[in-house]
C-alpha cells in the first residue's frame, strides 16, 4: 500500500497563548486525492496548509510529507520541502512587470535547469492551463483569471507531488472560479495530490470532492461531497456529532 | 550554481531599477572621488619625500680663520666615506654670490658682506643613505676643531616625515569613511531595491529558493555599483590630473623637484576591487531581513 502523501497528527498551532488556531488536527491525505478544506473565515485553513510549506512551524503534533516531519525540518531544508510543493494563492502572488514566461520559469530556475529544458516545460504548464503562446505577454496585461492560471502553470511546472491552493478562487468571478477549479481537477487526474482552500460552497456543491470541514482549529468533519453533508455548508458542522463518511481518526500516518 | 541565471537576473534588476543605482553610483563616485583625491596627494608627497630624501645633503659651516690643511683634511675624511658622493668647499664669496642668485627676497642685498656667509663643506650624500647615518655623521665632523656648525636638515625631514605621516594618517581616515559611506550607500539603495522588489524574492521562496540564490543577483548588483563608482572616481581623477599636471609640473614641481605623478596601479586596482567588494558586503548584509518568507 502506498504511504500517504500527507499526514497530520495531533496538530497545534498557537498564535495566541489562550487560544489556538488549530488545536489536535488528525487528517491523512492520500496520494492523488482532491480534497477541499473549508470553513469560515478564521477556522484556520490557511493556517494549515502554511504549516505544510513551513511559512510556520507546529507548536505540537507532527505533519509527515511523505513520510518525512515537516516540523523538525531545518532552516535550510525549507526550500527542498518548498520544491516538491506547488502553491496557488488568492492573491496569485505573481511578479506582474515579469512576462508569463519568466512567471512560470523561476520554478526550474530555481532548480537549476538548463534554459532548452525550461523553455520545453514551460510552454508545456501553459498549454495545460490554456496559455499557450501567451509566454512572451506581460502579466499585468492579463485578466484576473488568466493571471491565476499563470500561477497554477508555476505551481504545475515543476511536477510537484501536492498542491496547496490557498483560496485560489476568491478574487475570481463564480464563472472563472469554476474554470480554475476545473483546472485543478484536470491537474489532479494526473495524479498529482490537490489540496484546495475554499469557502465557496457553491464549488464544492458542484464537486463530488472529499471535504475537510475547519472550524475553530477543529477538524469537524471530512466527507465525500457536500450533497451528502446535509446542511447549507460548515457553519452547520456539529463538532460534538460528525457525521462524516469520510472522517480521519487520529491514528492517521 | 548556474551563473548565467544570476547574471541575467541581475543584469534585470538593474534594469528595473536603473535611475535608483544612476543615483547611488553618483553619490559614491564622489565619495570615492575625495579618498582617491587624498591619495593622490600623499602618493605625490611621498614621491617629493624620497626625492629629497634621495637628494641628502649636508653642510658643514667652518670657523672663520680655519686652517687650509684642517679643511682639507676634513674634505679628504669626509669623501673617503662611502656614503659620500661630492665634497664642494664653498668660500664666503662664494657663498654670498649663490645665495644672491638663488634668493628671490625682495630688496637690494648686493649690500651684505661676504663675511657674514661662512664658508662651507657642502656634501652631496648617495641616494637612500639612512638619516640615522647622516646624523651620524653631521655628529662626528661637528666635533672636529675647524667645524663651527653642522646643517644635517634632520628639523625639516622630521617636518616632512610628520607632514607625510599627518597626510596618510587623514587618507587612511577619508578611506575608512567613505568604506563605511559606500557600505550605507549601497546597502541602502539595495534594502530599496529589495523593498520594491519583495513580490519577487517571495516567489521565488515559495518556489523553493534558497537564500543564496535569492541573495545572488544582488550581490552582483551591489558590486556592480561598487566597482563602477570606484572605476569612475578613477576616471574623473585621472581626467583632472591630466589637466592640472602641466600647471603643477610648472609651479610646485619646479619648486619641490619633482613631477606629479598619478596613483600606483596597485593602488588603483585596490580603489576598483575594494569598491566592489564593499558593495557586495553592502548588499548581503542589507538582504538578511527580506529573506524570511
Amino acid at each position: 500500500m502506498e504511504r500517504p502523501v500527507l499526514v497530520f497528527e495531533e496538530v497545534y498551532k498557537y498564535f495566541r497563548r489562550d487560544q489556538p488556531t488549530l488545536r489536535g488536527i488528525n487528517l491523512t491525505i492520500e496520494r492523488g486525492e482532491f480534497c477541499f478544506v473549508t470553513g469560515p473565515s478564521g477556522a484556520g485553513k490557511s493556517t494549515l496548509l502554511q504549516l505544510v510549506y513551513r511559512k510556520h512551524t507546529v507548536d505540537a503534533g507532527r505533519i509527515l510529507f511523505c513520510g518525512r516531519d515537516i516540523a523538525r525540518l531545518r532552516d535550510d531544508s525549507i526550500p527542498f520541502l518548498r520544491r516538491n510543493l506547488g502553491i496557488v494563492f488568492q492573491d496569485f502572488k505573481i511578479v506582474k512587470h515579469w512576462s508569463v514566461f519568466e512567471n512560470v520559469a523561476v520554478a526550474l530556475e530555481i532548480l537549476d535547469m538548463p534554459q532548452r529544458l525550461i523553455r520545453a516545460r514551460v510552454s508545456e504548464a501553459l498549454e495545460r492551463v490554456g496559455l499557450a503562446g501567451r509566454g512572451r505577454d506581460r502579466t499585468e496585461n492579463l485578466s484576473g483569471g488568466e493571471q491565476q492560471r499563470v500561477a497554477v502553470a508555476r505551481a504545475i511546472v515543476t511536477e510537484p507531488a501536492l498542491i496547496l491552493a490557498d483560496e485560489p478562487t476568491g478574487n475570481l468571478d463564480p464563472h472563472l472560479a469554476i474554470d480554475i477549479l476545473t483546472l485543478f481537477e484536470e491537474i489532479n487526474e494526473t495524479g498529482t495530490t490537490v489540496l484546495f482552500a475554499t469557502h465557496d460552497h457553491s464549488l464544492m456543491a458542484k464537486r463530488d470532492h472529499r471535504i475537510i470541514g475547519l472550524d475553530d482549529g477543529r477538524v469537524l468533519e471530512a466527507r465525500r461531497g457536500l450533497s451528502s453533508w446535509g446542511g447549507d455548508g460548515a457553519s452547520d458542522i456539529d463538532v460534538a456529532e460528525p457525521r462524516g463518511l469520510h472522517a480521519v481518526p487520529g491514528s492517521a500516518g | 550554481m548556474d551563473w548565467k541565471s544570476t547574471w541575467a537576473r541581475a543584469r534585470r534588476g538593474v534594469r528595473e531599477e536603473f535611475r535608483l543605482y544612476l543615483v547611488a553610483v553618483s553619490s559614491l563616485s564622489v565619495a570615492f572621488v575625495c579618498v582617491g583625491g587624498a591619495l593622490l596627494a600623499v602618493t605625490n608627497l611621498d614621491a617629493m619625500a624620497e626625492r629629497w630624501g634621495r637628494s641628502g645633503k649636508v653642510s658643514v659651516y667652518l670657523h672663520d680663520g680655519a686652517e687650509r690643511d684642517d679643511v682639507s683634511q676634513i674634505q679628504t675624511v669626509l669623501e673617503a666615506l662611502p656614503e659620500v658622493l661630492e665634497v664642494e668647499l664653498l668660500s664666503s664669496a662664494e657663498a654670498r654670490t649663490r645665495f644672491l642668485e638663488q634668493s628671490e627676497v625682495g630688496g637690494d642685498l648686493t649690500a651684505l658682506p661676504a663675511e657674514i656667509f661662512p664658508a662651507s663643506l657642502e656634501v652631496q650624500l648617495a641616494p637612500g643613505t639612512p638619516r640615522a647615518r647622516v646624523q651620524e655623521i653631521g655628529e662626528r665632523v661637528a666635533g672636529l676643531g675647524a667645524v663651527d656648525d653642522v646643517e644635517t636638515y634632520a628639523g625639516f625631514f622630521t617636518r616632512l616625515e610628520g607632514l607625510l605621516s599627518a597626510g596618510r594618517g587623514l587618507a587612511g581616515a577619508l578611506a575608512l569613511l567613505v568604506g563605511l559611506c559606500v557600505l550605507a550607500v549601497i546597502g541602502n539603495t539595495i534594502r530599496l531595491a529589495v523593498a520594491r522588489r519583495k513580490d519577487e524574492i517571495e516567489v521565488m521562496k515559495l518556489c523553493g529558493a534558497t537564500d543564496t540564490f535569492v541573495r545572488r543577483p544582488f550581490v552582483v548588483e551591489g558590486t556592480l555599483q561598487g566597482a563602477l563608482s570606484a572605476g569612475l572616481a578613477l576616471v574623473v581623477l585621472f581626467a583632472g590630473f591630466l589637466v592640472l599636471r602641466g600647471h603643477l609640473d610648472a609651479s610646485v614641481g619646479a619648486l619641490a623637484g619633482i613631477n606629479a605623478t598619478f596613483l600606483h596601479p596597485a593602488i588603483v586596482a585596490a580603489l576598483f576591487f575594494g569598491g566592489g567588494l564593499i558593495g557586495a558586503l553592502g548588499s548581503a548584509f542589507s538582504l538578511k531581513r527580506y529573506l524570511a518568507v
